[in-house]
């Protein structure tokens, strides 16, 4: 008697585990490093397109000159490799920056938005969106969405329950292995900027999707910080840690 | 346990990076990426290159052969070469069979994940044309390569 209990006990236990592997491998999936380059990838298309337009801004005096010289050389199409791009981000000045940045974070925008629809109505029907406040709008920011985009959640979560949010990513993980040489770590914190500013879109974007839409109703902010098990390791070992600083205005 | 040095080789013939350890005793002794080693770089590269297509027309028609180790009196080399063209060379004592899996380590762990993630570093080391032919000098130089590299064959060096 007792055997047989503890047989049907484990044959429970194992055929609830067979029918977790089954939809494990019944979910659609891609592979993480190519997706990850891909988001990456992002941040030297917004140059290369800002560059673009420059050029066509530039030439559009010289209408016939342009058509002609378009029809001679490839050089037009020419844009580089990312890490030049990169480079050119550091060079350009701050007019363009700004434009190229608030590409990135059209681009998060609409990423949040697209995001939203696809984790509340295939992966997550038991969350109720009706009755949420904003904190645990926060709450799924952190914890679904993050954990869908980069693979973890958000490490910690601030807020002043009047609007203002912080949250802490101590390992961010698509700045993870960016590093320059030895002694340039302003460079480094400079050019890291523009890949920030996705995830702010993608936060904003997220908000917006679920109710808080108004234009300048939601600001986000980031900032590389130092994380706080990271002093005694030094400099060397600098983390890549962000603070996304999330302003909401509600109205009451 | 003892290594000598580290090398790495691209596509374009050019050495990307070079580590010697001059002292057993120490670990942090020698040099990196040094304008010395320039030519002995390129006489490591052109003993590998010939010794590689010997190998491969030794092995008849149709099958591929890649060298592994070149052992001399004094040392052993034990050499990776990638689809992408690039050459990991390790030069050790002839204590040392096979290194492979050093050298698998260094490319797919230490190489893929701080130069071919690293947004900042180029990919290619050969910028122009005329550095294609084996004249570029550009060096792999960030800072979590060196040191994951420092790290992981530090041990090995005594």
């Amino acid at each position: 008697m007792v055997d047989s209990g503890l047989a049907s006990e484990v044959n429970e236990h194992q055929r609830l585990q067979l029918q977790f592997q089954l939809f494990q491998e019944s979910l659609p999936k891609v592979d993480e490093t190519v997706y990850r380059m891909l988001l990456n990838e992002a941040v030297p298309l917004a140059i290369g397109v800002e560059r673009s337009l420059n050029h066509l801004e530039e030439d559009s005096t010289d209408q016939l000159e342009t058509d002609l010289n378009s029809k001679l050389t490839f050089e037009s199409q020419e844009l580089g490799a990312s890490h030049k791009l990169l480079q050119e981000y550091m060079t350009a000045d701050q007019d363009q920056q700004i434009r190229i940045n608030t590409r990135l974070e059209n681009i998060g925008f609409q990423l949040g938005q697209k995001l939203s629809q696809l984790l509340i109505f295939s992966n997550n029907p038991n969350l109720s969106f009706k009755d949420m406040d904003l904190l645990s709008v926060m709450k799924f920011v952190c914890r679904d969405v993050w954990k869908q985009v980069f693979g973890k959640q958000i490490d910690n979560l601030k807020t002043n329950h009047r609007g203002t949010f912080y949250l802490l990513d101590y390992n961010y993980k698509p700045i993870e292995s960016f590093t320059l040489e030895e002694d340039l770590s302003d460079q480094e914190q400079k050019m890291m900027e523009p890949f920030l500013h996705v995830p702010c879109g993608m936060i904003r974007g997220v908000l917006a999707s679920l109710g808080f839409e108004k234009e300048d109703q939601v600001t986000c902010q980031a900032t590389l910080v130092e994380a706080p098990d990271s002093k005694q390791a030094g400099a060397s070992a600098f983390a890549k840690s962000v603070s996304f600083n999330v302003q909401v205005l509600v109205e009451r | 346990m003892a290594i000598y040095s580290f090398w790495i080789f691209d596509r374009h013939c050019n050495c990307i990076f070079d580590r010697e350890w001059t002292l057993k005793s120490n670990q942090s002794s020698g040099t990196t990426n040094s304008k010395q080693n320039e030519d002995t770089a390129k006489l490591l590269y052109g003993m590998i290159f010939s010794l590689r297509s010997i190998s491969q027309k030794l092995s008849g028609e149709g099958s591929h052969n890649e060298i592994r180790t070149i052992s001399t009196g004094k040392y052993r080399a034990h050499i990776l070469c990638t689809a992408s063209g690039l050459w990991f060379v390790l030069l050790s004592d002839l204590k040392q069979e096979d290194l492979s899996h050093v050298l698998r380590y260094l490319y797919s762990e230490i190489y893929v994940k701080t130069v071919v993630h690293n947004w900042f570093s180029p990919v290619d080391f050969a910028e122009s044309d005329s550095e294609k032919r084996g004249q570029g000098v550009r060096k792999i130089r960030n800072r979590s390569f060196l040191a994951n590299v420092e790290r992981f064959l530090g041990p090995m060096v005594n």
